[in-house]
């Protein structure tokens, strides 16, 4: 099942690098940057909500300060591109203040933590004026001189890849096992040795990077940021409903989910006008009802269920062999 | 030497002195059972040598090493397992999964783990529901699964909270009989169980009895069950009848 799930990733993402040699317009591949861009974040913030189960609706922290890191290290002098090293870093480095004191936390408390980090950074960009020119916002250098919005699309695609290809391997090895025991039963996780602490900061830190990257891009594209357009609340709840969308704590649901929302929201926005936001809502609200595991989680457990129906509820190990039964028959006599 | 030494420890919780100074020793190879009412503490003490409690005094010491201020996850690494009264399966998990999770505290590679898990299931004679979802599974099994992933971390001692609790008899005694065996592993164990003698009398080499927080006896179970504050504390008249 995995391995499907992982072919056909590959192959769409082969694909999707094709795209922009048909004659599309600069129009529909902004819209397709920004399926993929949300496809990494998703990825990204996947690792933390959904394999390690820490309900984080303040990702747009570590997506804001990798958009302002370029945009204030690239006002002191320092190229571009070594100005978005230096952004990631900074949201590596928010991510591991903000983790050290929010996973004291569990369930709601950890998720309202988070919010108040992400408003508190926006508060801070919005009323340091002389430092990030506050609501008038500050330029961001263009990171790509030729054919920009191609290259744009296609760091998207690749940033997209690399979350995908990270996270696989992340799936398979000992600390996504941990980061899924952290999930499941933490108490049980500690029992065996697993140090929930330092794997859920592991997970936030990988998780800062990428959105912290995307970040960048994201406010390279626009090359003006504000404070309410990259540290809002909205990007934390998009990057959030996407992964959930699609599935949490599956390999490739947050791409399906940023496929999927994103597309609708464009095609919603063109046919419905106004209207698009309740129908976007009404998409969110079905999904949560009949798809609580997503469309990937439901789709895969449909199909699981198909295969190898039904799994014995009360299954029991080991029959009793006759040399047991004598011990028995002994010990109650 | 011993593996184990509790030295007067005591633990409360607001005005409920939970365990009030408990000392014991456990010697390599040995299997311990700690026995007592409902409330008696035995959970208690569990959290206390494997750190998710610290005592408020006395200490705890393991390989001659003072553990009383561990955290739970370092307790695991220097080879304290435990299982759960209340089983605490990771459901999404499969069987395997669940016992490798255990083995990966030794090695980080997943096909080392997964060698080790198989190792411990076909021990506990499991192999037939290694593939199948935790999720599915009836309370005998996820019993077993609760030993087997503490089996996995490769312990010196292994803490096994109500083992047998909610067990028919004669799975009870059948899961008692491969406990018997862990000592030919170089593992101790330390059972806590509320009234399942007849598996404490066939698997403990020595028996503890804690009655509201207290030690009140201990020694062999043969000998232990004679004494007259047990029977009369614990183990109610029907047994008195049988043992005197």
């Amino acid at each position: 099942m995995r391995k499907w799930q992982l072919l056909i990733a590959v192959i769409f993402l082969v694909a999707a690098l094709f795209v922009p040699l048909l004659a599309l317009t600069d129009y529909t591949l902004q819209i397709l940057f920004r399926v993929f861009l949300f496809a990494a974040l998703g990825l990204a913030w996947n690792l933390v909500g959904g394999y390690t189960g820490q309900l984080s609706l303040g990702h747009a922290a570590y997506f804001g300060v990798g958009a302002y890191g370029l945009a204030l290290f690239s006002k002191l002098g320092i190229s571009p591109w070594a100005s978005v090293s230096l952004g990631v870093g900074l949201a590596v480095i928010c991510a591991a203040m903000i983790g050290k004191v929010s996973f004291r936390l569990r369930g709601p408390y950890f998720a309202l933590c988070t919010i108040a980090f992400a408003e508190v950074l926006r508060l801070v960009a919005k009323n340091l004026p002389n430092v990030t020119g506050g609501d008038v916002g500050i330029q961001v250098p263009q990171l790509f001189p030729h054919s920009t919005i191609r290259c744009f699309y296609w760091s998207g695609v690749l940033l997209t890849g690399f979350a995908l290809a990270l996270s696989a391997w992340i799936e398979r090895s000992r600390f996504g096992y941990y980061l899924m025991a952290i999930r499941e039963d933490q108490d049980t996780a500690l029992s065996v040795g697993v140090n929930a602490a330092r794997c859920k900061l592991w997970a936030l830190l990988i998780s800062a990077a990428i959105t912290g990257l995307g970040g960048a891009l994201y406010a390279s594209m626009f090359l003006f940021i504000v404070p309410d357009q990259v540290l809002a609340m909205d990007i934390s709840t998009e990057i959030a409903i996407v992964a959930m969308l699609g599935g949490a704590g599956t390999l490739i649901g947050p791409l399906v989910g940023s496929v999927v929302l994103e597309s609708a929201a464009e095609i919603f926005k063109n046919i419905f006008k106004e209207a698009h936001l309740l129908i976007y809502g009404v998409l969110i609200v079905v999904v949560v009802l009949f798809m609580p595991e997503g469309i990937v989680g439901t789709i895969s457990r449909k199909l699981a269920w198909f295969k190898k129906a039904p799994s014995a509820p009360f299954a029991t190990a080991a029959p009793v062999t006759a040399e047991e039964e004598s011990q028995r028959t002994a010990i109650n006599q | 030497m011993s593996l184990l030494e509790v030295k007067h420890v005591s633990k409360r919780f607001g005005g409920l002195k939970a365990i009030n100074d408990v000392s014991f020793l456990v010697k390599p190879g040995e299997v311990t059972f700690i026995v007592g009412p409902n409330g008696a503490g035995k959970t208690t003490l569990f959290n206390l040598i494997t750190s998710v409690f610290h005592a408020d005094s006395g200490s705890i010491h393991f390989e001659g090493r003072d553990i009383s201020h561990l955290t739970p996850n370092g307790a695991a690494e220097i080879g304290i397992g435990r299982t759960f009264q209340l089983v605490k399966p990771l459901r999404n998990l499969t069987v395997l999964e669940n016992v490798m999770l255990g083995a990966f505290l030794r090695t980080s590679s997943a096909s080392k783990a997964e060698k080790e898990a198989a190792k411990v299931l076909s021990f506990l004679q499991m192999e037939n529901v290694a593939n199948l979802p935790a999720r599915g599974m009836g309370l005998p099994t996820l019993k077993r699964l609760e030993i087997a992933r503490a089996l996995a971390t490769q312990p010196k001692l292994i803490l096994l909270d109500e083992v047998v609790a909610g067990l028919p008899t004669s799975e009870a005694i059948k899961l008692a009989m491969l406990l018997k065996r862990l000592p030919e592993w170089g593992i101790s164990t330390i059972g806590g169980i509320e009234h399942v003698m007849q598996v404490v009398m066939r698997v403990a080499d020595r028996v503890i009895v804690l009655d509201h927080g207290v030690l009140i006896a201990e020694g062999v179970p043969q000998d232990v069950v004679h004494r007259p504050e047990v029977i009369e504390a614990y183990l109610g008249s029907k047994y008195k009848e049988i043992a005197l």
